[in-house]
């Protein structure tokens, strides 16, 4: 049904009956989003059941090479002939035993209280206790090994019921050959996606699972294995970092949370902006040596970061180039305090992002605004409108149509954007508690709280924050963007 | 070289949109099969099913003697031609045509024969060094034959190949089509949605809606008896004119009666409404519009309507007439059976009166919209 | 009369419009004239300050900024007790004989085959015989070069060997088949088909270089300064880095966008979650993960590049974009025509994604240039493991900077030069992968 009113409505009339349409059905899309985990949580625990179930059916009806895969995997595809499938099958399984009778029950079993036997010295030799970090590190591995292997244990059950059936109809079995033939062909993706989601695995989710349980212990430069435990604390250092108080870094937290928004705003925003009026003054009919224009901008983006922005911070030192020069030329009588006064150095930061921002933007721009229909302009020129018109009614809606999704990747970006702080700044002028800088992004300030403070379960929960901060604005934004796309649909 | 045998066939999509059901059907060697069917009815799916590039949800699939349902499209011995194209942008005509014979490690010497023979039945040996962006659409569509016909396949299957044509290119290539169907002799499958092309190319027509098939047959039977109120409407252009009519009792037979006319059915229908079991009741009695015919100096038994559009095609004319109750009916009538006089008096909102021979009848069920008449052969 | 007025009254109209137009243009030249002065005036200034010598003036930082001598000091100091100039010299003379060797040898090779008959036999102990030809010449000449001081076992010359063999191998094949679309070498990848000869020769010459480098390294090692080391230890990170990252990247891309199997969008959403942690959150488990290999310090070059490489997969977005872009239906037509998925991937989808190959491969090697914070953290205080990022950090942000300014400007112009040309020199594929991006998200 087309909705008439709303089409009679002028832009900005639109734009707040959207929006409260929108923050009207936030109760409804939050509930529906419970609604949905609830679902998907039921789902699971549902499929759980079923599995759980189809195991105890498939061994009744199985004949006696399925069940004996219950027992040793793999047995069952070795007694159809399927040896490969079978061969890996029973050798996971070997490692698994192996795994776990060596290495792995030992980590398992501590993992509730993270070791309790402390390093001594007696006399002038050290006796090692437990070492927390590997209880937690190796814990979690286990855990997803274990994990892992009741997975392909379901899989190896699986398999045999399917082998039974297609044995059952009198088809044939796929021999090793052909199953190592599948794997360049209707299994293609197993061959394309093993090594890249194993590094994934251990070189992302298991540090960042391992970083979350940090979060719940009290691991810093108090409690560094292997010479001291560390142990469960709780929420303790979630209310640490949120909460005021002397001890506390909760004013230190939301003074970085806001500079790091105010930042991202800016650098995505700004840039973003200037960026396509670069693009569209070197577009401009009649503008010559584009490509050149173009490839001044574009400097930026090749030279390597740590060098162009080194050297322009030590430009803007207090004995840099540009301060010296002023005052050679009697313009200021002191040193501009770009890095050591905090608003100057906020400002600073934004304005040189600028330099290194806009060029890209330009590239993008430049792409967006070549796509744009031609005859999109031409039917507004025969309907009367003039320049700035055009930009209005249909450069900028197109471009942010167009590069609504970027906005968003870009302000996330921005937000982990460590590099333009370290480079620049560090994060000083220092001043605020826990060791942070007036210029300091959270990400900064993690690595901080890492490297040089070695105040892990703080880090970790300020990565969590980070987290959290940038799932709900995506989520938003993600939530809001179809409204806009129905508006003004260039597709 | 092959027969094709599809048993219960089925596709279901998100284990619960079935596009396809229960499609039963037995393709001989080398026959041409046309699927028709508006979009969305599933004959697509079909074809890409026996592709290979679709999963078969149910039923088999037999090429040959071979069940082919978990066989991959390499291994089925078939060959396509999209309806895009689809030809490979980065290499020449000539790898093009040659690519699946190099995939299988075909020596030299007889992909050249191929390619050559091929390029030659095609008439585009000329263009063989090109790259497919520097052809017109027609050549393209050539080379994607071209490809399909280099591999000498069992079966040839067309996915809509001419709808990204001019009307002008189209009809060349459907003739080169028929044309080329008498040289390489094989089981062709034709996918189309335009129902001259069904009609001029198939031996038979497969025709389907909604996932059902609504009638397999040949061209004529499908024109002459249409098995259903769908089948009737879709093919044939301009579409069939359905009337309300009533079938009453008369004598030993029955007779329709629509408009205030009253059109006693010959003993051969008759016999089968009997056969079906029919007794008096509303019907819709279709009439095809080239059956008409324009009544001018008599009003009884004739129908009347006023004309709304009159299209000019040159050797005929389309009338479209609103009926007494508003339903409208196009006529079609040749341009030769008119006095100049006649076609001068056919301006908008003049009445006029038109009439159809008993023969040309065809009756279905409103409520079922079967064909009364329908008879299994 | 008021028909002339029209006239005029148009002309006038029109002549306005034009001076109109002039102003605005006239304005957005300045506007470009003045950004392209700020954006390239730190580029010169770092430039001219790299030619302050360290030793006559101050190195650190002073209140002017035209150098009062010129002078290659800094440049001089950055190569200081290494032989860098001599061993790639020696190694360039090597790789440019070994190819004009090899490229006579194997047209000969050619010319005698097109004769004679097309036997089998007869062609491999023609390649093979000619390749080992080479092979001896190229080891000679290396062993000459380094004036007979080799510490060359057996072990590295079967290593050599074996190199040489599979690079003569591909040459051969690229060679041989005149209509090959085997792309197998980086610049015969890049270069557009109507240059056939030039190709030809810079695929030969590039397979060559790498080979007598690597041949020369194995066989006589060059004397390494600091900086020359950071800067190797750069470009061996950045190069592996680029090809497993690629290689990496395309098969996750390819698998998500062309294949359909289970799991699929739990991937993809586990990806997009994954990809909301910051990425030092997980620093000290990577560290510890890294130093139970054995990777860091001394192995901080395996390890960078093991950590840039293993969770490249994520950022898998803008290469699926483009493969978005090329029709199912080829990939379709393919299958029929008889070709598996590999196959697919292989010979369909890789020539058609050259532009996002090649932005891949860019971003992949450009990246590990100026990652400082994995860098310092994984080679942690044992300079030979250093990349010139944290190295040049280290000479300007340490205490004693006042006298390593210039040596860092000369060390930054080193490292600036070759990342800008090659980023110019393939700016279109790079436009065209931002773009892409973008756009898609």
């Amino acid at each position: 049904m087309v909705d008439l009113n709303y089409l009679k409505m002028s832009k900005p009339q639109k734009f707040i009956h959207n929006l409260g349409k929108f923050f009207m059905s936030l109760p409804g899309r939050i509930g529906g989003g419970f609604v949905k985990l609830g679902r998907s949580i039921g789902g699971f625990f549902k499929g759980i059941a079923l599995a759980i179930a189809d195991l105890f059916t498939t061994f009744k009806n199985g004949d006696w090479k399925t069940r004996l895969s219950y027992l040793v995997m793999g047995s069952g595809s070795l007694a159809r002939g399927q040896w490969g499938r079978g061969l890996m099958f029973f050798l996971f399984q070997t490692v698994f035993n192996l795994y776990m009778v060596n290495f792995g029950m030992a980590y398992l079993s501590k993992l509730g209280t993270l070791g309790t036997v402390a390093t001594e010295k007696v006399g002038r030799k050290t006796v090692y206790g437990d070492n927390s970090f590997l209880i937690l590190l190796y814990g979690v591995l286990t855990l997803f090994f274990v994990l892992a292997f009741i997975y392909t244990w379901y899989m190896n059950i699986k398999q045999n019921r399917i082998a039974q059936q297609i044995e059952a109809s009198g088809r044939k079995l796929k021999s090793t050959k052909e199953d190592l033939q599948s794997l360049a062909d209707s299994q293609f993706h197993k061959t394309l996606l093993a090594l890249p989601t194993l590094g994934v695995f251990v070189f992302t989710i298991l540090p960042i699972f391992f970083m979350i349980l940090v979060a719940f212990t009290n691991f810093d430069y108090n409690h560094q294995p292997p010479s001291k435990l560390f142990t469960w604390v709780g929420f303790e250092n979630f209310k640490q970092l949120l909460s005021s108080g002397s001890a506390n870094y909760g004013d230190t937290f939301r003074q970085v949370l806001f500079w790091t928004l105010v930042w991202a705003f800016f650098a995505t925003f700004l840039n973003y902006f200037l960026g396509m009026f670069v693009a569209i003054m070197i577009n401009k009919k009649g503008i010559k040596l584009k490509k050149v224009w173009r490839t001044i901008l574009v400097m930026t983006i090749a030279i390597p970061q740590f060098v162009s922005l080194l050297y322009v911070s030590k430009m803007f030192a207090a004995d840099g180039l540009i301060n010296t020069y002023l005052m050679k030329w009697h313009w200021i009588s002191q040193p501009i305090p770009f890095w050591t006064n905090p608003g100057w150095a906020r400002f600073t930061i934004i304005l040189i992002n600028i330099w290194i921002g806009i060029p890209y933007l330009m590239l993008i721009a430049t792409g967006i605004l070549m796509n744009i229909p031609a005859d999109l302009y031409e039917s507004a020129r025969i309907d009367g409108a003039n320049a700035m018109q055009m930009y209005g009614k249909i450069t900028l809606p197109y471009m942010l149509f167009v590069t609504g999704p970027y906005l968003l990747t870009s302000f996330t970006g921005n937000i982990n954007n460590f590099n333009v702080i370290f480079l620049l700044s560090q994060g000083k002028p220092m001043g605020l508690a826990g060791n942070a800088g007036h210029t300091d992004l959270l990400i900064t300030w993690l690595y901080r709280m890492t490297v040089s403070d070695t105040n892990y379960k703080i880090a970790a929960v300020i990565g969590i924050m980070v987290f959290v901060v940038l799932a709900v604005i995506n989520l938003v934004v993600y939530n809001l963007i179809p409204s806009v796309k129905n508006e003004e649909d260039f597709q | 070289m092959a027969s094709l045998k599809l048993e219960h066939i089925k596709k279901v999509y998100d284990k619960n949109v079935v596009a396809v059901h229960d499609f039963n059907l037995e393709i001989k060697d080398k026959e041409f099969i046309v699927f028709v069917g508006p979009s969305g009815c599933g004959k697509s799916t079909t074809l890409r099913m026996i592709a290979g590039l679709e999963d078969i949800s149910g039923g088999t699939l037999t090429i040959g003697d071979r069940v082919v349902n978990d066989v991959e499209p390499k291994d089925r011995d078939i060959a396509m031609v999209f309806q895009n194209y689809a030809l490979y942008p980065h290499i020449t005509v000539y790898e093009n045509m040659a690519f699946s014979l190099r995939l299988r490690k075909m020596n030299n010497e007889e992909v050249h024969r191929r390619v050559c023979q091929a390029a030659e039945i095609l008439g585009i040996t000329e263009y063989l060094a090109r790259k497919p962006k520097n052809l017109s659409g027609g050549q393209r569509q050539r080379v994607a034959i071209g490809r399909a016909i280099v591999r000498e396949p069992q079966v040839f299957l067309m996915d809509e190949p001419l709808s990204n044509l001019d009307a002008k290119l189209r009809n060349q290539m459907r003739a080169e089509i028929i044309l080329l169907r008498k040289r390489i002799d094989t089981t062709f499958i034709y996918v189309t949605h335009d129902q001259t092309e069904a009609m001029t190319l198939g031996d038979r027509i497969v025709i389907m809606k909604d996932g059902y098939i609504q009638q397999v047959g040949t061209p004529q039977e499908v024109f002459e008896t249409p098995r259903n109120l769908f089948v009737a409407g879709f093919i044939g252009s301009p579409q069939m004119n359905f009337l309300k009519a009533k079938l009453v009792k008369s004598g030993n037979g029955y007779a329709a009666e629509l408009y205030g006319i009253r059109v006693p059915l010959s003993e051969e229908k008759c016999a089968l409404l009997a056969k079906n079991g029919t007794g008096t009741q509303d019907v819709i009695l279709g009439v095809r519009p080239e059956h008409t015919q324009l009544v001018f100096n008599q009003t009884e038994n004739t129908i009347e309507g006023t004309l709304r559009v009159n299209e000019m095609m040159g050797s005929e004319l389309h009338l479209h007439v609103d009926l007494a109750d508003g339903t409208s009916v196009i006529l079609r009538i040749p341009t030769l059976d008119l006095t100049e006089e006649q076609r001068r008096g056919l301006t908008y909102g003049s009445k006029l009166r038109f009439t159809f021979p008993e023969k040309v009848a065809h009756l279905f069920d409103p409520k079922t919209e079967e064909s009364l008449l329908f008879q299994e052969q | 009369m008021t028909n002339n007025a029209n006239v005029a009254a148009g002309q006038q109209k029109l002549r306005s419009k034009k001076g109109h137009e002039r102003r605005v243009n006239g304005t957005i030249y300045t506007v470009l004239t003045v950004m392209s002065i700020v954006w390239l005036v730190p580029f010169v200034f770092l430039v001219l300050q790299s030619f302050r010598s360290y030793k006559l003036e101050k190195g650190g930082m002073v209140d002017y900024l035209l150098p009062k001598h010129f002078s290659l000091d800094n440049y001089a100091f950055l190569f200081e007790g290494s032989n860098f100039f001599s061993w790639l010299g020696k190694a360039l003379i090597v790789a440019l004989v070994a190819a004009a060797v090899a490229a006579v040898l194997i047209h000969l090779c050619a010319k005698l085959l097109d004769r004679g008959e097309d036997s089998h036999g007869r062609r491999i102990a023609l390649i093979g015989g000619s390749l080992l030809a080479g092979f001896v010449a190229l080891v000679a000449m290396t062993m000459a070069m380094q004036g007979f001081t080799l510490a060359g076992s057996w072990k590295n010359l079967a290593i050599s060997l074996l190199l040489y063999a599979l690079a003569g191998w591909i040459m051969a094949r690229v060679y041989l088949k005149q209509d090959s679309k085997l792309l197998r070498t980086i610049p015969g990848y890049v270069l557009e088909d109507k240059h056939q000869g030039i190709k030809k020769f810079c695929a030969m010459f590039a397979e060559f270089g790498a080979l007598a480098l690597i041949i020369q390294c194995i066989l006589a090692p060059m004397t390494m300064s600091q900086y020359v080391r950071w800067y190797g230890n750069t470009l061996t990170i950045a190069l592996f880095t680029a090809v497993i990252q690629t290689a990496i990247v395309l098969s996750v891309s390819y698998s998500l966008s062309r294949l359909r199997f289970k799991g699929r969008k739990l991937i993809m959403n586990v990806v997009l979650i994954l990809g909301l942690f910051p990425g030092f959150l997980t620093m000290i488990t990577l560290y510890f993960l890294l130093k139970q290999l054995g990777l860091t310090q001394a192995g901080a070059v395996p390890g960078l590049i093991l950590i840039y490489c293993a969770s490249s997969g994520m950022g898998y977005y803008i290469s699926k974009g483009f493969f978005d872009t090329i029709p199912k239906s080829l990939d379709e037509s393919a299958r029929i025509d008889g070709a598996t998925r590999f196959q697919v991937f292989l010979k369909i989808i890789m020539p058609l994604a050259k532009p996002i190959v090649i932005y891949t491969i860019l971003m992949a090697f450009m990246a590990p240039w100026g990652d400082y914070v994995f860098a310092s953290y994984v080679a942690f205080g044992h300079q030979d493991g250093y990349n010139v990022a944290v190295g040049l950090y280290n000479w300007v942000n340490t205490n004693d900077f006042q006298n390593y300014f210039t040596r860092f400007c000369a060390g930054g112009v080193l490292v600036a030069v070759p990342i800008t040309a090659l980023f110019l020199a393939l700016q279109k594929y790079y436009v065209e992968g931002v773009t892409g991006g973008a756009v898609k998200g």
